[in-house]
């Protein structure tokens, strides 16, 4: 209760903030689209459920299992953690028994929106099977219910995991590849079944026989298909997979203790070794065309941006599956076959997606340091500015490597692949714009050691989409009307009159956003924490 | 009387009704050794967060080398080294990349920077902890990283907000050579502390603030001379004393905490 009123406590004091009454304001608009689409999901679960025992399919029932099960545990760390920050270090400082800490750990995972979508679409599921055949009710309200605590304790210990992961600069590389590797299974996994399904069409493929086994065999044995099959079995066999789910569940509840305990007792992950050697200062990195103080920025922003685990996944994700598309099995030729101008444009459109986590919180991962800005000699437009370049510069190198490729393997047209360049500068160069706008105005402290620090703003993710609407509508409107007057010329002029006018109103704003810091230093400070 | 290095003029901020500094009119002279006393909230950091631009005053002017702070901010930059309150570290860059970072945005060539990181270092006694994240840090340590950072590009004055603050005896002793060595080479300081002993023994002239004004300035005799304390014996007035009788003592402990 303790904590309950120390939170609430901490949120009126946080209200006093103009900024944060507004934010607050802001996410309630995403906590009623979130709750919009967990209603959806729940309808969808329930009809599920409901729907594949009305059609006597009940040996798939295991799948919606696995897509909470999946969602439960991969959402909160392929996207961001969005559960209100409490230190649970810092809780244990306080005179409290490790069984108190460990219930309110586990508890706090379900303040978590992806724990409470997948908390009401089991219920619904659990409804729809329950209204369906009221025989499983006995066995599948137990059943459930172990799955869910299961699905929040490790839940706890893989966030956990990842929070230790990201402490340690061994930890966040293994983190990156661990995470690489995964988009590369996963999209070879999806390559491969468009391979499959292409052979099936033209040569009436079948999966070996073992293909089919072992599926069933990890189906049967994973938390879903024991979960599944509790209520879908009778008898032994129910009792077996029951029994199976406690093992789970108990596996899952000693490694969390353990982990919690760890943390109860103290102990900090950190980069703990020191090497006795003679001191061998590098200097500084050098780039061209840059001078020294611009280029000392880049650094420290690269070298930022590297320990940040989702930041490298989301530069890192598009390139990669543009990659595995380009050079699947079924033929690139085919593939491509009069899309490359719209894969062009639809990589280019992808690649901006990473733009509102990189850059509408420009000084969120500075903290304590944004103080240093401060101090230095340098304007605030020029760190601004150098702060833009580095995310820029990311963002271009990536779209450079992944355009030449795509047209070393296919024919893009000069024409088409001039206009897309030019929107993508157009369009990069106004969400930088108006990301400094929203990193001034609403500034986000990032805590890059924890997963369940948000990278930017309520604001800054409803400011994103107020930018990129209309900018789609735009965009969509120019090719229409070029398609329409068969003006193929026009996109190019509209993309460099807009390339012209992104510039302008760059150099706008960044003027606004460095006045704007310094008449409110002690707000935006206050914000970060420093 | 030579010209002054830092000089305010009336300087005042306040936060919605309250006034945490007052008319304040400091005057530090060269190779001075300044610390700035007062209780907790007298607003010794709200003025120094002004001196150094982490603040802008509501009136008032601040000159810094001859200089006027809302003007010709960027060049009084250059020249002053400062040591803020929370350090404003980038912890998630080790300390000789910091420290590299640091020098080159007062514009120092790369190879200078990393010249003078590695002999900071050195000096510090953080050469073993060099490539560690600063996040990974001691408080004794990020207070020597925050000083070298302080004094990297040579400043002609240094602001320092409560240096000797949660550092211990050796780490204070690395901070008060460096001090030392700084003013012997010409350079000012000017700190605010908590400790007295520490200011009694380094600085060669105090300013003490209460409620946002300054009550007394002066060099350390200078202060002596201007206080009496009843009952005092002739040996000569320590700081503590002086600053108690300026700024009001403690309550007796029988009055306090009945329970402990």
């Amino acid at each position: 209760m303790l904590l309950v009123r120390l939170r609430w406590q901490l949120l009126l004091n946080s209200l006093r903030r103009p900024t944060r009454r507004a934010e607050l304001g802001l996410q309630a608009i995403w906590v009623l689209m979130g709750a919009g689409f967990v209603l959806l999901g729940s309808v969808g679960f329930f009809f599920g459920g409901f729907g594949l025992l009305k059609i006597d399919r009940a040996d798939l029932l295991d799948l919606p299992l696995w897509a909470i099960f999946l969602v439960w545990q991969l959402a909160p760390v392929l996207f961001e953690g969005y559960s209100p920050g409490l230190n649970f270090r810092e809780v244990s400082r306080y005179p409290i028994p490790f069984r108190v800490l460990f219930i309110l750990s586990a508890a706090y995972g379900l303040s978590d929106p992806a724990a409470i979508a997948c908390v009401c679409w089991l219920f619904s599921f659990w409804l729809g099977i329950i209204i369906a055949r009221p025989e499983f009710a006995f066995a599948a309200t137990p059943a459930l219910l172990l799955f869910t605590v299961f699905n929040l304790f490790l839940n706890r210990l893989v966030i956990g995991l990842f929070d230790r992961f990201q402490s340690t600069r061994k930890g966040r590389e293994r983190m990156v590849l661990l995470a690489f590797v995964a988009i590369i299974l996963l999209n070879l996994l999806n390559i491969v079944q468009l391979n499959i399904s292409h052979q099936a069409r033209t040569h009436g493929f079948k999966f070996p026989e073992w293909v089919g086994q072992a599926v069933t065999t990890i189906r049967e044995f994973s938390p879903p298909g024991m979960a599944a099959h509790t209520f879908l079995q009778n008898g032994l066999s129910a009792l077996w997979a029951f029994s199976g789910l406690l093992l789970y569940g108990f596996l899952a509840y000693m490694l969390l203790q353990r982990q919690l305990k760890v943390l109860y007792l103290g102990e900090i992950y950190a980069e703990t070794h020191t090497v006795h050697r003679e001191l061998k200062v590098r200097q500084g990195w050098r780039f061209p065309f840059l001078d020294e103080v611009t280029a000392a920025i880049v650094e420290k922003e690269l070298r930022y941006i590297r320990q940040s685990f989702r930041i490298v996944l989301q530069l890192i994700y598009p390139p990669v599956i543009f990659l595995l598309l380009a050079f699947n099995g079924t033929g690139w030729k085919s593939f491509f076959a009069g899309r490359s101008q719209v894969m062009l444009a639809g990589l280019a459109g992808f690649m901006l997606m990473s733009v509102p986590n990189l850059s509408y919180n420009v000084f969120g991962m500075d903290k304590e340091g944004f103080g240093r800005w401060l101090l230095s000699p340098p304007p605030l437009r020029k760190v601004l500015m150098g702060k833009n370049l580095t995310h820029a510069s990311l963002l271009v190198v990536l779209y450079l490597v992944v355009a030449a490729v795509l047209l070393a393997i296919t024919p893009v047209g000069v024409l088409p692949t001039l206009t897309v360049t030019v929107a993508f500068f157009a369009v990069l160069i106004i969400q930088l714009s108006a990301g400094n706008v929203v990193s001034v105005h609403w500034p986000k402290r990032i805590e890059l050691t924890r997963m369940n620090s948000r990278m930017a703003s309520n604001a800054a993710g409803l400011a994103s989409l107020v930018v990129m609407l209309p900018l789609t509508a735009l965009i969509g409107t120019v090719i229409l009307v070029s398609w329409h007057w068969q003006l193929r010329w026009l996109p190019l002029v509209c993309g460099v009159i807009a390339f012209a006018a992104s510039l302008k109103l760059y150099s706008y704003v960044l003027d606004w956003a460095a006045r704007y810091t310094w008449e409110h230093i002690e707000e935006i400070t206050g914000n970060l924490g420093a | 009387m030579s010209e002054p290095v830092l000089q305010t003029v009336a300087l005042r901020r306040t936060f919605g009704p309250l006034v945490a500094v007052d008319s304040l009119d400091l005057r530090v002279e060269k190779q001075q050794f300044y610390g700035f006393l007062g209780p907790n909230g007298a607003g010794k950091s709200t003025t120094i967060k002004m001196l150094t631009g982490l603040l802008r005053p509501t009136s008032g002017e601040v000159h810094i080398l001859g200089r006027n702070l809302a003007t010709q901010s960027v060049e009084i930059k250059r020249r002053i080294g400062v040591v803020p309150e929370g350090l404003s570290l980038f912890e998630r860059l080790t300390g000789v990349q910091l420290l590299n970072f640091v020098g080159r945005m007062y514009g120092l060539s790369r190879a200078t920077a990393a010249e003078r990181s590695a002999e900071l270092l050195e000096f510090m006694d953080l050469k073993d902890s060099a490539d560690k994240l600063v996040a990974d840090y001691s408080h004794g340590m990020r207070k020597k990283t925050a000083l070298a950072a302080a004094v990297i590009h040579g400043p002609e004055i240094l602001f320092l907000d409560e240096p000797f603050e949660g550092v211990d005896a050796i780490a204070a002793t690395t901070l008060k050579r460096l001090l030392q060595r700084f003013i012997a080479h010409g350079g000012t300081v000017f700190l605010t502390s908590h400790v007295l002993e520490v200011v009694e023994r380094l600085c060669t002239h105090i300013g003490i603030i209460q409620q946002g004004r300054l009550v007394a300035s002066g060099s350390l005799e200078e202060l002596r001379s201007g206080v009496k304390v009843a009952g005092h014996d002739h040996s000569p007035l320590t700081l503590e004393e002086i600053f108690l009788q300026i700024v009001g003592g403690a309550r007796q402990d029988a009055e306090v905490l009945s329970w402990l």
